[in-house]
């Protein structure tokens, strides 16, 4: 009898935080269109940091550590877009004269073979 | 399609994935713990499910430029 009661206690309690999840995941709409996701990203990268912020606070305070501040990151500033582009660009423009530079070359090549040669 | 806009609906579609991907993993870590005994196979299929729909909805975007995005603004009592 006991054991039932629990393994039924059991179930609702999984029951209920999986419920829970599925709910939040709901309610916050991250599985519906991608303006919203876009939207919950964006909050949570707002929300997220101050709130770990806090809780190392809270955390040093209970136990008395100090955790070392670390200094901030690098700001990189690397158009990756822009370097994309023109290497695209330098690639395909060199694919696109390569064969008239290649006999232009070989030409020189040969000239100069038949120069030293004489 | 100009490149600024090109550019939008790709960073939607990044962040659509990332947030698509994390939920059905998520879900699928809590499903594992809760009724499938810490199998593994949940989550791959919400991982997979998140990534799908993820997908999906790039695909639409990308295939339908003239569909405007707009915001839901919430009406003021008066």
């Amino acid at each position: 009898m006991v054991a039932r009661v629990w393994s039924l206690m059991r179930f609702l309690i999984k029951g209920s935080v999986a419920g829970g999840a599925v709910y939040l995941v709901y309610d916050q709409e991250l599985l519906g269109s991608s303006d919203k996701s876009q939207a919950a990203l964006k909050k949570a990268g707002e929300v997220v940091p101050p709130a770990m912020y806090q809780f190392s606070q809270y955390v040093c305070q209970q136990t008395g550590l100090q955790i070392p501040q670390l200094p901030a990151p690098p700001k990189i500033h690397f158009p990756i877009r822009d370097s994309w582009n023109a290497g695209i660009i330098t690639v395909m423009s060199a694919l696109s004269v390569a064969p008239s530079k290649a006999c232009e070359y070989s030409k020189e090549g040969w000239e100069y073979v038949k120069a030293r040669t004489k | 399609m100009s490149e600024s806009e090109l550019g939008r609906k790709w960073d939607r579609c990044l962040a659509d994935a990332v947030v698509k991907i994390g939920t059905g993993f998520g879900l699928g870590i809590v499903f594992s713990l809760t009724f499938f005994k810490r199998r593994m196979w949940p989550l791959a299929f919400g991982s997979g499910m998140g990534l799908g729909m993820a997908y999906s909805n790039c695909q639409h975007d990308f295939q339908a430029p003239y569909l405007l995005h707009g915001k839901y603004v919430k009406e003021q009592e008066q």
